[in-house]
């Protein structure tokens, strides 16, 4: 979707607040945030489903509350739609009501919880029979238009054309993933010289590489 | 009960939410780890153990150990730029958002720079959570576009004649940065290497690092 979560060359937001601290968490709801987003049962949902889910905050919030608080509003918004809580679950002093379990999740100590962070280490590449359409340094054509649903083909990069720089292997299509549908497809680093990205850039030498999926791309006929 | 990837009514849930959700931040944390709980689907301790995990255990010290092995054994850095998840496994950092990792090297030549600029994806078991600023829309939007601007915010000062390479995260492929071995740093163990090792140079906003 063409959303606000696709900032990539998009002006005025000012300058990088710089910050070398290596502090992981700033506030205690931060830390809490993060731990039950590691941990919480989820109701079957796929890792492009949640993304796109962050993508549908409004834009004002999207923008304009802190990050970790935008993460607990889209996991609110994955229970509800899923139907394991409801918005008037919020804030009661009891809400077991919908989707209570009879069996909580044991709680894990510091030395399981590495052992499962060892373990989440996901792929998301299959073997599939067809060949990659397209070759190391093969030119290719982002698509020119994306679609209402959740895709990973930034604008900044439609019709825009790059270098096939290597070939991924197949992985999870994340705009069928976010429709609970898992194909693979092939996917593949490209890079686009900064120059046929940005007007500006004229005359640099720099470079700007994305993954993308083969259905993003076309071979370039010229 | 599970999911229907019903977009639109998630949108709709996320007017509801707008104006229902407690004020602050924090509350609003609370009121999601609070029905969490009370619906068995989460474990407060469980939570615990996870931030003290990416407290103590997991974070940036880790990449910089894997750039000091770089450093000093040619062979480990072959093996990294080849297969990062199988090198960094051989230290046990394999894990969350890792298993398709590329470990990219700047040189003379070429200064290298990860953003997200779709979400804020980021290699958690080798550099923990992600700092603040990489998440947030400035760099998000001008990484792509302004890479030399934004470095000179960090204080990195790019000659015209380095190539700079941008690595969007579109995909489930991460990035880490291998910087380049200050100078003056010859005989140095591996402990005191990972010392001069700052998480940014592994994002690509930190180039010159220092024998201190």
């Amino acid at each position: 979707m063409d959303g606000i979560h696709d900032l990539g060359g998009k002006q005025g937001y000012g300058p990088v607040e710089v910050d070398a601290d290596e502090t992981p968490f700033h506030h205690d709801w931060e830390a809490r945030e993060w731990g039950l987003a590691q941990s919480a049962r989820t109701p079957g949902i796929t890792i492009d489903w949640w993304r796109h889910c962050r993508e549908l905050i409004s834009p004002e919030d999207y923008l304009g509350r802190p990050y970790f608080d935008s993460w607990a509003q889209t996991d609110f918004a994955t229970y509800i739609e899923a139907g394991w809580m409801t918005v008037d679950d919020i804030g009661r002093f009891d809400a077991r009501g919908v989707g209570a379990e009879d069996d909580p999740p044991p709680a894990l100590t510091l030395q399981q919880v590495l052992q499962e962070d060892h373990s989440h280490a996901h792929r998301f590449d299959a073997e599939v029979d067809a060949e990659p359409l397209f070759a190391i340094g093969q030119q290719v054509i982002a698509a020119s238009h994306g679609h209402a649903g959740h895709t990973r083909l930034p604008q900044y990069a439609r019709g825009r054309r790059g270098t096939i720089q290597a070939c991924n292997g197949a992985h999870v299509l994340p705009d069928e993933s976010a429709r609970g549908v898992e194909i693979h497809q092939y996917c593949y680093s490209v890079m686009f010289s900064a120059e046929e990205l940005w007007a500006e850039a004229s005359g640099r030498r720099d470079k700007v590489f994305l993954d993308l999926w083969e259905s993003y791309l076309s071979a370039d006929k010229q | 009960m599970s999911s229907k990837f019903d977009a639109e009514k998630v949108a709709e849930i996320h007017q509801h939410l707008h104006s229902h959700l407690p004020s602050e931040s924090a509350l609003r944390v609370k009121a999601l780890e609070t029905l969490l709980v009370d619906k068995g689907l989460v474990n407060p301790q469980t939570i615990d153990a996870w931030v003290e995990a990416y407290t103590d255990q997991i974070g940036p010290k880790r990449g910089a150990r894997v750039v000091a092995r770089a450093w000093l054994d040619a062979e480990y850095k072959k093996r990294l730029l080849e297969d990062a998840p199988a090198a960094i496994d051989e230290l046990g950092y394999l894990g969350k958002a890792t298993a398709h990792l590329k470990v990219v090297e700047n040189t003379d030549q070429v200064h290298n720079l990860v953003v997200c600029t779709l979400c804020s994806c980021y290699p958690f078991s080798i550099l923990g959570v992600a700092p603040a600023w990489y998440k947030a829309a400035a760099y998000r939007s001008r990484a792509v576009r302004d890479p030399r601007g934004v470095l000179a915010e960090f204080g990195v000062a790019i000659d015209d004649d380095i190539e700079v390479r941008v690595w969007d995260s579109t995909a489930e492929l991460r990035y880490l940065v291998l910087p380049q071995r200050p100078p003056g740093a010859g005989g140095m163990s591996e402990d005191a290497l990972t010392e001069l090792v700052s998480r940014n140079s592994m994002i690509g906003t930190d180039r010159n690092l220092i024998k201190r």
